[in-house]
């Protein structure tokens, strides 16, 4: 009898446990909105959600290193994010200009120019509440530079020296040549708006814990790193990547954005691939999407979704890229001007645009094509009649016959290929595998050569096999690449002369590893002399003359060809919780790019944003 | 021999599946006769073209013109490009903007256009409208402009000379061409795929293609298994024990694994149609190994098999003439099922992006492959793969059923 209530007892109070979790999950907080217990329960209303920056596991926080494999929140360069780090000035793609973020109005060089001074704002503060000073935008540079970092690899050859004047005072000192004159101007401009701001205290707090060992340094994962931006850690795992804003964040100070930005929380699905994401965007699951989807349009137009691109019609972005064909010129007959430029002028573009990139790309006869990306900007820069010969739109097979023929390349044994020298021309067109976009742009490159009689098949190997190939730039590339694609910087502060610079200057030739551009290894003096003098050029007239004669050159010697125009970031957001985001005429002023709310003057997006359902 | 034949063609089974097969082989030989383009010709700009009968409206403004007055016609014209979902959608922008009352008559076209056009305004910033939305009003109102006009529509050229546009041509809303009479109207029953090419063409062209993958693959499958089956079950003993050892390794391994592995590793510039075949091929003989072995055992101790050997007739002459035979009708089962799965690994493997190079030939698994890679399956652009899937269930069902069929005439235990 005892054993029975003693059961009966036990399975009471089992039941009524399973009772009370079940209620507990459902059961009204007190008044305040409770603080979600972990990421699975985020509120939909205080979360903007995003896909196709995060692709597998965070690795880490250190905003030092270049191998955190953490989208949402480091990623530095020419539009650099800044949800959790903060870089002094923000670029805006749409007008050029640099915005003041950390710093506090506009940066002056000095009469010689060769020095930079900006000061720091007043409200700047980290997230341990103590104030962003000009100490730490030295020291930043100073630990860059000492452990070497890619930042100061890159910037080393154009930055003498960041000192701190006084705590509000930054002062950039450029190197000089040896006219005196500086090196380039360009990019120690662009420092300010491409690198984040790191404190000092937690720097050199980092540097304790390693004992100043540089790959230790570098490999930290800096969970406790402190931050000046308006989010930070959340949660992450393998499947997402949540940041929560910090309502403490200094830049609700009037002298920044005078408020907080509107979502609470910034979350990451981790998706499998490109499809996966389409999905999620489709049924509202993501709000901000950075992927190709191919054929965008339809998800309004068949399915009515309130999804939209910033442009309503095609090419539903603003083009800022060139993913270019590369040649590489060792190949056999590749090295002639005449077997190059006919594969090129017979390509059919207008099929790329419309099948491979579902018309998400401007066309060749709208933007014809040079070295400058779409935007207005840059179409400014070189003159269009000077060159308006040189330029072709694509599938002129009639033309490339006739300069092939011109040339003598002729189909001599009559196997209905021709051949130079005696030996046939048969080509591999390579791009890595899984990219579809740049597979299907290949295969129709492909079909060209069909056309003019010269044989040309694909290959697509794997990024992680692709990629060290191609940037293996110190060898001749191996047989299999004779033709391959790749990308080219799209829309920053030194733009374009940093995409000439990495599309067609030699000095990227004989790099171990080259992660800058021209992998055909094409070498060209007056090329590399024109590369040397932009940037220290002021005067307007003489930098189109510069410019004109680059693109010039690019579209005689052709040693890569532009196959389509891609933008910064795809854009496309849906509007079923969140509106008000960057869209063509929305008002703005200065304009907010569609750069996924998170980089450069993107950011703003944040404080435009509202919820639909109010 | 005839009547074997005759006894198979009794199986009903047999028979639809045979018929099937056959159509299919047919329409492979004999469509690429009829229609000799390019089955990987790129032939429309765009991706995912609609089946259906594409005419040339360049041709079609030269063509004869002919007058029909028939009913209906503008209230077709109408439906067509305002639909009930667009009406709506008009009514509650001009409620939005403060124009009209709930109650508008959005039947009233006439009316309704009316108060459309003298109010819509994309720039007025109604509350609660998302960019999508204005979208949407944008794109209604480009395709409402001249929906009740019933002018005709001009077709100009331009002088070289001058620069002026010079009416060629009217074209009244009762105007028809003949189809006919148009030169170029390209009927696409199955629309384009993601690069473009005309699906019909190339599904077929892949039909073939599979089959031959299949054919090879069921060829050298049961080639490898028949042979080590035979000596494996009649020599026995050591030979026995190496023969069935692989075997088992191989059992245990499953043969998509294999196939992955190997496919991947001999690259794809070098996966042609034919070594893919080869590869399915040499990794799925072992089925057919074990089956033939267990049917040689029990056949090397008949009576007939005793006196051959007792005879003096030669291993060679024996397995030949005295084994054989009696296993012949199996062996033609398992290469039927062989050259099916052969056709599905195929497709698995195209489907993983592991199969043959995309530019030379198409084959099934490749248009599934890419169908799948350019979203046709979330777009719902149900032409760039159903056909394909249907293609494979068809072949495949197609053979399992002419197994079935000699099954029953063949096998004993299952004679009625």
């Amino acid at each position: 009898m005892k054993r029975k209530s003693l059961w009966w007892l036990l399975s009471s109070l089992i039941i009524l446990s399973v009772l009370l979790s079940a209620c507990g999950g459902t059961a009204p907080a007190a008044d305040e909105p409770a603080e979600p217990a972990d990421a699975a329960s985020l509120p939909r209303e205080e979360t903007l959600y995003f896909n196709g920056q995060q692709w597998g596991p965070v690795v880490g926080w250190n905003p030092y290193s270049s191998n955190n494999n953490n989208a949402m929140a480091i990623s530095q360069g020419d539009n650099a994010r800044v949800t959790m780090f903060e870089t002094p000035y923000l670029y805006n793609m749409l007008d050029g200009n640099m915005y003041p973020l950390l710093a506090d109005g506009d940066f002056e060089w000095n009469a010689a120019r060769t020095e930079i001074t900006f000061k720091i704002k007043e409200a700047a503060k980290w997230s341990d509440g103590t104030p962003v000073t000009a100490e730490d935008v030295a020291y930043t540079w100073a630990t860059h530079v000492k452990y070497n970092t890619p930042t100061g690899a890159g910037n080393m050859a154009y930055i003498e020296d960041i000192a701190a004047v006084d705590a509000q005072t930054v002062v950039i000192k450029a190197k000089l040549d040896d006219a005196g004159k500086t090196v380039n101007p360009l990019a120690v401009q662009a420092y300010v708006s491409s690198n984040y701001v790191i404190q000092k205290a937690w720097t050199q707090a980092l540097e304790e814990r390693v004992s100043e060992d540089a790959t230790a340094f570098l490999a930290d994962t800096a969970e406790d790193v402190v931050y000046s931006g308006p989010y930070h850690k959340f949660f992450t795992d393998d499947t997402k990547v949540v940041l929560v804003r910090d309502d403490n964040y200094w830049g609700k100070d009037a002298s920044m954005w005078g408020q907080l930005p509107a979502p609470k929380y910034l979350a990451h699905t981790i998706f499998k691939d490109n499809a996966a994401g389409s999905v999620a965007l489709a049924q509202g699951e993501v709000d901000v999407s950075q992927q190709f989807n191919s054929n965008i349009q339809l998800l309004w137009e068949s399915y009515g979704l309130p999804i939209s691109t910033y442009l309503p019609e095609p090419p539903y972005g603003i083009g800022a890229s060139l993913p270019t064909a590369f040649y590489n010129l060792e190949s056999h007959g590749l090295d002639q001007i005449a077997v190059r430029k006919a594969i090129a002028i017979a390509v059919d573009y207008p099929t790329i645009i419309a099948n491979a990139m579902t018309n998400q790309s401007a066309t060749f006869d709208q933007v014809p094509r040079s070295l400058m990306n779409p935007t207005d900007g840059e179409q400014a820069l070189y003159n269009h009649d000077a060159v308006a010969d040189l330029q072709w739109a694509g599938n002129d097979i009639e033309g490339a016959k006739k300069l092939l023929d011109d040339a003598g390349i002729v189909d001599t044994d009559g196997d209905g290929w021709r051949e130079f020298e005696g030996e046939k021309l048969s080509y591999v067109a390579t791009c890595p595998n899984g990219w579809s976009d740049w597979q299907a742009a290949i295969e129709v490159v492909a079909a060209a050569g069909k056309e003019i009689g010269i044989d040309i098949t694909t290959n697509y190997p794997e990024w992680s096999v692709y990629q060290t190939v191609v940037t293996k730039s110190d060898a001749p590339l191996p047989e299999g690449y004779d033709i391959f694609m790749m990308w080219s910087a799209g829309a920053g502060p030194t733009m374009p002369w940093g995409r000439i610079r990495n599309l067609i200057s030699s000095e990227w030739v004989g790099m171990a590893s080259n992660w800058n551009g021209n992998w055909g290894q094409y070498s060209n003096p007056r090329v590399d002399e024109l590369i040397q003098m932009i940037p220290g050029e002021t005067d307007p007239a003489k930098l189109k003359e510069m410019y004109t004669e680059l693109v010039e050159i690019y579209l005689t010697d052709i040693p890569s060809f532009t196959l389509m125009y891609r933008p910064q970031s795809f854009h496309t957001v849906n509007e079923t919780v969140w509106t008000n985001f960057p869209h063509q005429g929305d008002g703005t002023n200065p304009p907010v790019p569609p750069l996924d709310c998170t980089d450069g003057w993107g950011i703003a997006c944040l404080y435009n944003i509202s919820l639909v359902s109010q | 021999m005839k009547h074997t034949i005759q006894q198979i063609f009794r199986s009903g089974k047999f028979v639809v599946g045979f018929a099937i097969f056959a159509v299919l082989f047919l329409i492979v030989l004999i469509y690429p006769l009829i229609i000799t383009d390019s089955p990987l010709a790129i032939i429309a700009q765009g991706t995912f073209f609609e089946p259906g009968t594409y005419v040339s409206v360049f041709d079609s403004i030269g063509a004869p013109k002919y007058s029909l007055d028939l009913p209906h016609a503008d209230a077709k014209r109408i439906a067509n490009r305002l639909s009930a979902e667009g009406r709506e959608a008009m009514r509650d922008w001009l409620v939005g903007a403060g124009v009209v009352q709930d109650d508008l008559d959005i039947e009233d076209t006439v009316q309704l256009i009316a108060l459309w056009e003298s109010h819509f305004d994309s720039t007025l910033s109604i509350p609660g409208m998302t960019n999508a939305k204005r979208n949407y009003y944008i794109r209604l109102d480009t395709s409402l402009k001249g929906l009740l006009s019933t002018d005709a529509t001009i077709i100009a050229e331009e002088n070289a000379d001058t620069g002026a546009l010079e009416v060629t041509k009217t074209i009244a809303p009762n105007d028809y061409v003949n189809i006919n009479e148009v030169a170029n109207v390209r009927f696409l029953p199955l629309g384009t795929d993601n690069f473009g090419r005309d699906v019909l063409t190339e599904l077929i062209t892949a039909a073939g293609v599979s089959l031959q993958i299949g054919f090879v693959a069921g060829t050298i499958a049961t080639a490898i298994g028949l042979t080590l089956g035979l000596l494996a079950g009649y020599i026995g003993g050591v030979v026995d024990d190496i023969i069935m050892f692989f075997t088992n390794l191989f059992t245990v391994i499953p043969s998509m694994v294999l196939l992955i592995l190997i496919s991947f590793s001999i690259g794809q510039d070098k996966r042609g149609a034919t070594t893919i075949a080869a590869v399915i091929g040499f990794t799925s003989w072992y089925w057919t190994t074990r089956a033939v072995r267990a049917q040689v055992i029990s056949l090397r101790n008949r009576d007939h098999v005793n006196l051959s050997k007792l005879s003096g007739h030669s291993i060679a002459y024996i397995i030949f003439a005295d084994i054989l035979p009696y296993i012949a009708s199996y062996v033609v089962m398992a290469m039927i099922l062989q050259i099916s799965s052969g056709i599905l690994a195929e497709a698995g493997l195209s489907i993983l992006g592991l199969g043959p190079r995309t530019t030379e030939v198409p084959t099934l698994g490749l248009m599934m492959n890419w169908a799948m890679i350019y979203q046709a399956h979330i777009l719902g652009k149900w032409w760039a793969y159903l056909p394909v899937l249907i293609t494979i269930a068809l072949i495949t069902f197609s053979m399992n059923l002419m197994n079935t069929g000699l099954d029953q005439v063949f096998n004993p235990a299952l004679r009625e």
